[in-house]
């Protein structure tokens, strides 16, 4: 079959690999009809996270068709319309169980690379390099599904394709920040990043309530979709004073909820962000911080921190005292899709949670590459694009 | 970027990832270093159905060259299961390994097998593949 491979540091190419084979009992094989560039998938193409192989396949956002079911599967059957969880999980550990899918004990065939960077293992990923389990990822034709009956989810009949395979990670990790970021009613809510997921938090935000959600940004054409088509507050970190602009619109206490979605290659300006730039070629930091520095430092006194863009290991210059004079409860994770994504797809099926806008340049498989390249240098106003196997 | 940009940056990921694959090899390889240490993984199944009774197979496949103890684990989390290798013939690697297939095979039914392969060796990437040929021997367990 045909699909994309990650051939060196920011090299791809479309070429042919092995189908994929049921190899445990609880797989599923589907068919992909749609498949998505994702921001963290840049740090693998840069060559951030060093954990990539000559012919990895990337991607981890997709839906598709359910062709081959293993023989412990009970939710699924061949035909199926499904929608798959990036992160894949067993259902049956002690932290599938507390709903902290991505922590899955059971998931990650690789264990001991993320243990050794980190203290634990979390789970497995799909097309997320070999640290996350080396899974053969969603750009191509077919895919194999790992614990399906617990990853997999049927996409109800009035949800598009185009709407329901942002529920695949984009719009669970969005959820996922503002649930356990902890908005409640009446919350003041700050989203640094105008991507897909920051959009999805924004949202997710107002959903749950919070009475004003302002995302920060330094694209235009990013903040116009969250003016649009999420109907929240806007500002453009480039032309003015993110700090004293949050402060004013939050009465002069600060966000009550900051929710970061931006990642180890953020974006910046001014001394900071040289420092950070060199450090990190240099790899005397192996991620810029530049979101989360300023998301601990503009929260309010005893509010929340939620880190939902990737990092892969150190930063320099944390305010550390910051965070704790302030009060302030920090908290991340890579995405409980499996916790959010029924509860989401009902909420597409209802209107209250449009994606489509975010795929903003569709096109087949074999232009895969081309389309890597336009979502990394941001051109033509590329927000996403999706593929089409 | 410029080409020594890109250059630097290729450099940085290979060593970066070189060092990382060194060390897990290194902790797979050596046996008993700490001396008497145990190995310690919490399986999510009650003391009365993984604490007692027949060893899963991974872990039983190693006989007496391991020392097995099994007990329930603090507020109702399952069953602790440590392993401690009684001589030289078992490496860390293989207790680790044992243990986490016999945590798979407790709470799943099995163990999940990995996908692919749909890569190539080259000689940047020889490290790495060297650590994840073994990706269930190493880290801190």
């Amino acid at each position: 079959m045909k699909a994309l491979q990650w051939q060196g540091v920011n090299k791809l190419a479309v070429g042919d690999v092995p189908d994929p084979q049921l190899r445990n009992p609880g797989d599923i094989i589907v068919k992909v009809r749609r498949t998505v560039t994702c921001g963290s998938d840049l740090h693998l193409l840069g060559g951030y996270i060093p954990f990539m192989e000559k012919g990895d396949v990337l991607g981890h956002e997709f839906l598709g068709e359910v062709v081959e079911v293993g023989p412990e599967v009970r939710r699924h059957r061949v035909g199926d319309r499904v929608v798959v969880s990036s992160f894949i999980s067993c259902g049956k550990c002690w932290f599938c169980e507390q709903e902290l899918y991505s922590l899955c004990d059971n998931g990650n065939t690789n264990p001991a690379i993320t243990e050794t960077l980190w203290g634990q293992a979390p789970g497995g990923c799909f097309g997320y390099s070999h640290a996350m389990g080396g899974n053969p990822g969603s750009h191509a034709e077919y895919i194999r599904v790992p614990f399906a009956d617990v990853g997999a989810f049927p996409v109800p009949g009035e949800v598009s394709d185009e709407r329901a395979l942002f529920a695949s990670d984009a719009a669970a990790t969005g959820w996922m920040g503002a649930d356990l970021g902890g908005v409640k009613p009446g919350d003041v809510v700050a989203v640094w990043g105008a991507g897909g997921v920051g959009q999805m938090a924004a949202r997710a935000a107002m959903l749950l309530g919070a009475e004003r959600v302002i995302v920060i940004d330094r694209l235009d054409n990013r903040l116009q979709q969250v003016e649009k088509y999420i109907g929240a507050e806007t500002l453009n970190f480039e032309r003015t004073d993110v700090a004293l602009e949050l402060r004013e619109r939050s009465g002069g206490r600060g966000p009550d909820v900051c929710i970061e979605a931006v990642g180890m290659e953020a974006a910046g300006k001014g001394p900071q962000y040289a420092y950070d730039q060199l450090k990190q070629q240099l790899r005397l930091q192996s991620d810029r911080p530049v979101a989360v520095r300023e998301a601990v430092h503009a929260c309010r006194k005893g509010g929340s921190v939620f880190v939902l863009g990737v990092y892969a290991g150190f930063v320099d210059k944390f305010p550390l005292g910051a965070l704790m004079n302030k009060g302030v409860t920090m908290r991340g994770a890579q995405m409980h899709g499996q916790r959010y994504i029924p509860m989401l797809l009902d909420r597409m099926a209802r209107g209250e949670l449009v994606t489509e806008h975010l795929a903003t340049h569709v096109m087949p498989l074999a232009e895969a590459p081309e389309g890597y390249r336009i979502f990394k240098e941001k051109e033509d106003n590329c927000v996403r694009a999706v593929f089409v196997p | 970027m410029r080409i020594s940009g890109k250059a630097l940056l290729t450099a940085g990921a290979a060593a970066a990832g070189a060092v990382t694959a060194t060390r897990i090899a290194a902790a797979r390889r050596s046996s008993t270093q700490a001396a008497g240490r145990r190995h310690v993984i919490t399986v999510n199944r009650a003391f009365d159905e993984a604490g007692t009774g027949r060893l899963p197979a991974p872990l039983a496949e190693l006989g007496e060259a391991v020392e097995i103890r099994r007990q329930p684990a603090p507020g109702g989390r399952g069953t602790e299961i440590s392993a401690r290798a009684r001589s030289g013939k078992v490496s860390d690697g293989d207790i680790r390994r044992a243990l986490r297939e016999a945590r798979s095979e407790l709470e799943v039914g099995y163990v999940l097998l990995p996908g692919g392969p749909t890569t190539e060796p080259t000689p940047l990437n020889k490290p790495l593949r060297e650590a994840t040929a073994h990706g269930r021997e190493g880290g801190l367990l």
